[in-house]
């Protein structure tokens, strides 16, 4: 690029005009590939998702237009309004715990990277990350259903035995649990990629200054991974609201809706009720909560900088 | 950089750009084509649940006599139940859906009204008329829209013998007998301190509404209720004979304590696998087919017996009555409905119950079923039923069955369960 640039300027005058359309036409056609893609599956969807919204629509008939009617069913929608509720306990749990959780493990591992257990804990934890969440669900499922799952059997021992997904109580936290477990890895990547980052000096100074390893970790190590944390967090919020396929395999939103998240809801409505309308209604509400959630971290990474 | 590089830089970039047309276009143009090598032989899609364990192999030599016949290539995918409208309502939207499909009552007055399914009556000969024994079950909404394939399988009240004869009781006809069994049955075997055996052996954790077949229709029926009311356009499943049989299921839980704990995370056919068959439970309901299919095949120890019903105000069970329909998508109806009445024809249905025994679909065809249940299904006709078709079945039983897991699971009392059931619904219908 700095080459095409140098190869405008070295033109005469009269062309440059001339040649300055060329590169930015040239440039566009650099992008044109990812913005059909980025038009096409995500900027178009949002526009129909509106539209539809104001529709009753099966998917199999033509929509018909009913104003702000599913707007107003929001208000009266139990199941909704519960979808709701689970959803922002879900990410109110799951992202600290994730966050301090993810943290501790890059610290410790950071600190005792050449050790053989620290080596084998970081691949290991990074397995289920991988792994296809359908896979873990269905996985979970006969460790936490199963009657000879080794899980029950444990707890059974030490003398209670929790229905783990039956008991509308602490459905909700299985799941969340299961999340953590999940997600956790992929986070703690993150931190031993910011914590890498961190100049040796300054760990080296505050040793000097007769700093303990607390004094380190909370008045250099944090404040330097405030970027990371930042990420950690908004990608934790925004993934725990579109907590889906866990969900679906394990309880569906069961039982009764005890584990009702909001994607969930959509899913029902759209392919088990057929009504896409109402779907794209709760949709777009999903919508504006995560796109907040974006704004606000683009502006806490804005000041950052 | 030299203008050659930036040519062949951009005409990468637009080579990628038109590909991706390109792609989709020739996968459409395969598709158009088709897999045969041949241009000539149609392709029949048939769509089916898992009616038995393992249907595949069994239903290829009968769709391949119909290949041999006619010419044609059908291409058979099973569908599982849990996502088995939703299946059906994408595919049709996309024009992607099945030339033959299998229907349930539930799911038949969504697909009708938007057109998805054919009426079948200009294609039916006074012959079929006289031979097929459920084809007053098609019909519904003004026309005849399926022809029964799954009948006379009707949901049943298993008991364990051993249990029974250990409290000294004989197999439950009334609720009375039912609730006192239940309650004396569960108990601490062992002397372990921990409750081991329990009355009902009822699984509440299907994240679908599929279990309202054995959990809840029977009850319903016996209580003298019913689903819908006979205009179809309200529900009364909350009134005081619904709340009858709903409040005896919650008493069953709460008060007598007769359910095992883990019923609200397994489903019903886990709980008569895991606790009924096992031989931790006086009852489980289930389908009478799994007495010879599930319970004599993996539980040789097993003691049981069945009864059709209970009787309260009155008797009732559930027994669906599935339908093979012709969709209004196909491209040759003719041979799309040549290849249901094959499939339904006796040689086929009696091949079919060789492996899956059932009751007879034709009257041409002999009964393969279980010797056990012949009685009860040629006798007791009336006691077992299907659903009544009607409007936004799908979504008002997905919505009761949601209720009632909360009211098993404590969070509702079962005529707030169910009166919020029925006002969803009847909100649902007058929208309609």
């Amino acid at each position: 690029m700095a080459e095409l640039s140098q190869w405008v300027y070295d033109t005469p005058a009269k062309k440059t005009k001339r040649k300055w359309r060329i590169w930015e036409m040239t440039s566009y056609a650099y992008i044109l590939p990812l913005l059909v893609i980025l038009i096409g599956f995500y900027v178009i969807p949002i526009v129909m998702s509106f539209a539809l919204s104001f529709t009753k629509y099966n998917i199999m008939q033509p929509p018909t237009y009913i104003g702000a009617k599913n707007y107003m069913k929001l208000f009266t929608d139990e199941t909704f309004i519960k979808s709701i509720q689970n959803t922002f306990l879900f990410m109110i749990c799951v992202v600290p715990i994730q966050t301090i959780g993810a943290l501790l493990m890059a610290v410790w591992l950071t600190a005792w990277k050449r050790s053989w257990l620290a080596r084998f804990v970081q691949s290991v934890m990074f397995i289920p990350v991988i792994s296809s969440m359908i896979l873990i669900g269905i996985v979970w499922r006969i460790l936490l259903n199963g009657d000879t799952s080794p899980l029950n059997m444990v707890v059974d021992w030490l003398g209670f035995a929790p229905d783990w997904l039956g008991d509308s109580d602490i459905a909700l936290f299985t799941l969340m649990g299961i999340s953590i477990w999940k997600n956790i890895g992929y986070f703690m990547v993150l931190y031993i990629a910011g914590l890498m980052e961190i100049p040796a000096v300054y760990h080296e100074a505050a040793k000097v200054d007769g700093a303990n390893i607390f004094q380190e970790f909370f008045a250099i190590t944090i404040p330097c991974l405030r970027k990371t944390t930042v990420l950690v967090v908004f990608l934790g919020i925004i993934w725990s609201f579109q907590i889906f396929d866990l969900v679906y395999t394990l309880t569906g939103g069961g039982p009764g809706n005890a584990t009702m998240t909001m994607v969930v809801h959509i899913f029902n409505l759209n392919f088990k009720q057929f009504n896409t309308g109402y779907a794209m209604t709760v949709a777009n509400v999903l919508f504006l909560i995560n796109a907040t959630f974006v704004i606000v971290q683009k502006r806490f990474l804005k000041s950052d900088s | 950089m030299k203008l050659i590089n930036r040519i062949m830089i951009l005409t990468l970039v637009l080579t990628m750009a038109l590909s991706s047309v390109g792609c989709s276009k020739s996968i459409e143009t395969a598709a158009a084509e088709g897999p045969s090598a041949s241009d000539e032989k149609q392709e029949i899609v048939l769509w089916l649940p898992p009616i038995g364990e393992d249907d595949a192999p069994v239903w290829e030599p009968i769709l391949k006599e119909y290949e041999e016949t006619n010419n044609v290539d059908v291409t058979l995918e099973i569908i599982p139940w849990d996502n088995y409208p939703e299946k059906y309502a994408t595919a049709i939207a996309a024009g992607k859906g099945p030339d033959v499909g299998y229907m349930y009552a539930e799911m038949f007055p969504h697909f009708i009204e938007v057109g998805a399914v054919e009426d079948l009556t200009p294609y039916l000969s006074e012959e079929d008329y006289e031979n097929f024994i459920y084809i007053n079950d098609g019909k519904m909404m003004g026309g005849l829209y399926g022809l029964g394939i799954e009948a006379a399988n009707p949901a049943v009240l298993y008991y364990n013998k051993d249990i029974l004869e250990s409290l000294g009781e004989e197999a439950p006809k009334t609720w009375a007998d039912f609730r006192r069994i239940s309650k004396a049955a569960t108990q601490d075997t062992d002397g372990d301190g921990k409750i081991d055996q329990w009355g009902l052996a009822q699984g509440w954790g299907r994240s679908m509404f599929g279990d309202l077949n054995w959990n809840w229709y029977g009850f319903l029926w016996q209580a003298g209720g019913e689903l819908y009311n006979d205009d179809l356009k309200t529900v009364r499943f909350n009134d005081e004979k619904g709340l009858k049989a709903a409040t005896l299921l919650y008493n069953l839980k709460f008060e007598d304590e007769a359910l095992p704990p883990n019923h609200m995370s397994k489903t019903n056919k886990e709980m008569l696998t895991t606790t009924f068959g096992e031989g931790n439970a006086a009852f489980c309901i289930w389908l009478s087919s799994a007495a010879g299919e599930i319970l004599d095949k993996n539980f040789e120890a097993l003691n049981y017996d069945f009864v059709l019903s209970l009787e309260d105000e009155s008797k009732g069970t559930f027994a669906s009555v599935d339908q093979l329909t012709l969709m209004s998508g196909a491209e040759n109806k003719e041979l799309a409905f040549g290849l249901m009445e094959h499939i339904l024809n006796a040689k086929s249905m009696t091949e079919f119950h060789k492996y899956h025994p059932r009751a007879p679909i034709s009257k041409d065809e002999p009964y393969q079923g279980d010797p056990r249940l012949q009685e009860m299904i040629e006798t007791q006709n009336g006691v077992y039923r299907p659903l009544v078709v009607a409007p936004h079945g799908v979504e008002v039983y997905n919505q009761l069955w949601t209720q009632l897991q909360m009211m098993m699971a404590g969070e509702k009392t079962p005529q707030e369960a169910l009166d919020s059931a029925a006002d969803w619904s009847n909100e649902l219908l007058a929208d309609k």
